[in-house]
């Protein structure tokens, strides 16, 4: 199975799909000539040409209603919004007008659009350039939230995202581009709403999504050789929340860690925690339920600082010693 | 509710009492007009009795105070209930406060937070006793002494939903779990080690499927207990040649052949017989009171029985009126009830007389419990063929012989009065045309 980078696994996608139907189309800030401000539609333009690889405007309220007027008219635009942090500026089209579609007009049509942004921190972009705010998009029902965190996810999310009849936001993550990991070239699809479990164990139960996801993993293979067995749980798609493998975990290791980049408050943990205290779950609990998300600050400019923002490798070690221990 | 413990009015025109001396303190067991604390008046000492029984919690004023009357100065918690009960604080302070307490009273201005001091006053925390961690003991320096009192201190036992759902699971108080966690909470694990420690000690490594004693098995187990600790047995035994008894059963059985119904038990004749014997002996069929005796005109008699979840005793009403078959058939109506759980309520309430036959087990004699709030049992046993001397030429003959034993309570019973009983039975089981006499 070939090896590729996160950042070419979606490409891949994307292109697949491309060739495969014609009525997929990207849309965008710099994603022709330039290629996209993280590379990741190079050579596409040149692929697809300018009618199926469009350029736009500084304005991603633009973008979206764009995409959502297209995929009104029966096509499947794929926007990218280049920093998640401007989706903020696109909420009223993603809210109010793609979630709502399908359920306002009796269900006589839908809006099969997917709109990709990369956020998180860890490239000095800064506060405006750096955030996570999944947790802002899991509370519009009618769309889907979607976020893969290997290169294999990604592809078979994206896949599943644009052959889904309703509107997807594809959050991807800056810092995870570069990381590889085998992706078959095969045409082939992930379902949206289904979590995996990407270690099993008996002890401690880690929910973690993204950037998190591949930390939480490295700490769980150190923390193994001391004999703690850390189950690690990728959600992949945060809306809707595959609660019930979250659930039949913590069933079997009695203790809950949910770690996301994300401001801790209002941050995503908080509805995995309810799903969990209020499930039969609750009385497997043997350990108070934690969560550890990123500080409620701006992201810093300076590097040091910007660390110190999210959890990092030694936040969440010392979290699992101490909950397996018994010791919160 | 906790009752509150009100400062009485003792005089129409008093406003206030002054608190002598509480004679109980916090947590002590007081029972209802106990006398709990001395108070004064302004015209005399008067000792306040409580006003429930219970624990007593939450002691408001010190001795000295002066109290205005209707004042809640502390609750009597009842069984089950917990400070966590307790209404929310609400207090009246003292009128005047002895030398001691102005100067806490001082102490605890100049050195804690109003929040520290209205919480300490409504966790009943002494605050001398609180370490501060800056200038003023804060609220949160109250909490600190609170989390870090020992479990034995604290009403309500801190434990992980996990630690409650084992403790369920096996049975175990968890009171009685020492916490490894923080602050003393108990985690699953704490629970797993004294689950395992409990067992060993007490059944030194044997292995026991542990059945919780409930419904009916712990009704038996508390009747059969308070019978035979509360009333004196004594058991009488007398052997019955039945050789007559089957005869007279045998031309039963035709009779109810030709009426198709079931055939007759020894058991449904035995009751005929008792019932007529009970009849001549009237205390046999009684209750003791504490300080009466029932003897009771009905001749309801209990026959004890195997149910699917224990031993029942179904009630033939009216023995002493009924004719064997009619026994017979009734019998067998409630033994099979009996057999499918479906006994109803009045069907095992107010027997009078209970048999408990177990000669069909090749029982050959035992002694039964009384089942109270009757006086006596017969305990049935095997009906054994075996050569016994039958006249005074001693001729020996093998007949059927069985055992009867009648367990008495010999607070109502005496010694001759149930051998009188069991004689009449040897006498109607003999000779069944005695009963027509």
């Amino acid at each position: 199975m070939p090896e590729m980078t996160y950042l070419e696994a979606i490409r891949q996608a994307l292109w697949q799909e491309m060739k495969r139907d014609e009525r997929v189309f990207l849309l965008g800030e710099d994603i022709g000539v330039y290629g996209g401000a993280f590379g990741l539609t190079h050579g596409m333009l040149d692929e697809f040409g300018p009618e199926r690889v469009r350029e736009t405007p500084i304005s991603e309220a633009t973008i979206v209603a764009t995409a959502v007027g297209a995929s009104l008219l029966g096509m499947r635009p794929v926007a990218e919004i280049m920093f998640m942090d401007f989706v903020l500026l696109a909420l009223d089209q993603i809210a109010n007008q793609a979630a709502k579609m399908r359920f306002m007009f009796g269900g006589r049509t839908s809006v099969p659009i997917v709109v990709r942004m990369p956020g998180g921190s860890g490239t000095g972009a800064a506060s405006q350039h750096s955030q996570s705010l999944e947790s802002i998009l899991m509370h519009f029902p009618g769309l889907k939230v979607v976020n893969p965190s290997t290169p294999y996810d990604a592809k078979g999310l994206m896949l599943a995202s644009i052959r889904d009849p309703n509107p997807v936001c594809f959050v991807e993550h800056k810092v995870l581009y570069k990381t590889k990991g085998e992706v078959p070239e095969d045409d082939y699809m992930i379902p949206i709403g289904v979590a995996e479990v990407k270690r099993a164990g008996r002890d401690i139960t880690v929910v973690a999504n993204n950037i998190m996801v591949m930390k939480t993993l490295h700490i769980a293979e150190r923390l193994a050789q001391d004999g703690i067995e850390v189950e690690v749980i990728d959600p992949r798609t945060l809306l809707p929340l595959d609660t019930e493998t979250i659930i039949n975990s913590v069933t079997k290791t009695g203790r809950l860690l949910v770690v996301h980049e994300a401001c801790q408050t209002g941050g995503w943990a908080g509805e995995v925690i309810a799903s969990v205290v209020g499930s039969p779950a609750f009385d497997y609990l043997d350990t108070p339920v934690r969560r550890l998300g990123g500080r409620d600050i701006p992201i810093p400019y300076n590097r040091g600082l910007e660390k110190f923002a999210i959890p990092q490798d030694a936040d969440i070690e010392a979290e699992i010693r101490m909950m397996v221990a018994g010791k919160v | 509710m906790p009752v509150p413990f009100i400062m009485p009015k003792f005089d129409m025109d008093q406003e206030q009492a002054t608190i002598i001396s509480w004679e109980k303190r916090d947590g002590d067991f007081v029972k209802f007009e106990e006398t709990v604390l001395t108070v004064e008046t302004d015209k005399v000492a008067i000792e306040v009795p409580s006003p429930a029984t219970g624990t007593l919690a939450r002691i408001t004023y010190k001795d000295g105070d002066v109290v205005p009357v209707t004042t809640i100065i502390a609750y009597i918690l009842k069984d089950g209930e917990t400070l966590a009960d307790l209404p929310k604080a609400d207090i009246t302070p003292p009128l005047s406060k002895p030398e001691v307490d102005s100067v806490s009273q001082s102490l605890t201005s100049a050195q804690a937070t109003p929040v520290a001091v209205r919480m300490a006053k409504e966790e009943g925390v002494d605050l001398s006793k609180v370490a501060s961690s800056g200038d003023k003991i804060t609220r949160r320096d109250v909490e600190l002494y609170l989390a870090n009192q020992t479990p034995a201190s604290r009403v309500a036992v801190a434990a992980t939903p996990a630690a409650r759902r084992v403790a369920r699971e096996k049975g175990i108080d968890l009171e009685n779990v020492a916490g490894s966690g923080p602050r003393g909470r108990v985690q699953s694990a704490d629970v797993s080690k004294t689950a395992k420690q409990i067992p060993a000690s007490v059944s030194h490594g044997r292995e026991a499927e542990v059945i919780p004693l409930t419904g009916i098995r712990r009704t038996i187990a508390e009747r059969m207990q308070q019978s035979f600790q509360q009333s004196p047995h004594i058991a009488l035994t007398v052997d019955v040649d039945m050789t007559e008894a089957e005869k007279v059963r045998k031309r039963f059985n035709a009779q109810a052949e030709k009426l198709a119904q079931p055939r007759v038990t020894v058991t449904a004749l035995i009751i005929k017989v008792v019932a007529w014997a009970l009849v001549r002996n009237p205390y046999i069929n009684a209750s003791f009171n504490s300080d009466s005796i029932s003897l009771w005109k009905d001749v309801n008699i209990g026959v004890a029985a195997a149910a699917p979840q224990g031993l029942v005793v179904p009630v033939l009403k009216g023995a002493d009126t009924l004719g064997v078959g009619e026994i017979n058939l009734r019998l067998v109506e409630l033994a099979e009830r009996a057999r499918e759980n479906k006994l109803k309520l009045e069907d095992v309430q107010g027997g009078t007389f209970t048999i408990s036959n177990l000669g069909m087990f090749g029982v050959r004699q035992f002694r039964a419990i009384i089942n109270p709030p009757e006086s006596a049992i017969l305990a049935v046993g095997s009906a054994v063929r075996k050569p016994i001397v039958i006249d005074e030429q001693d001729r020996v003959e093998v007949r059927p012989i069985m055992s009867l034993t009648l367990s008495a309570d010999h607070r109502v019973i005496d010694g001759i009065v149930a051998a009188r009983f069991l004689s009449d039975l040897v006498t109607g089981l003999e000779s069944p045309s005695m009963l027509l006499y």
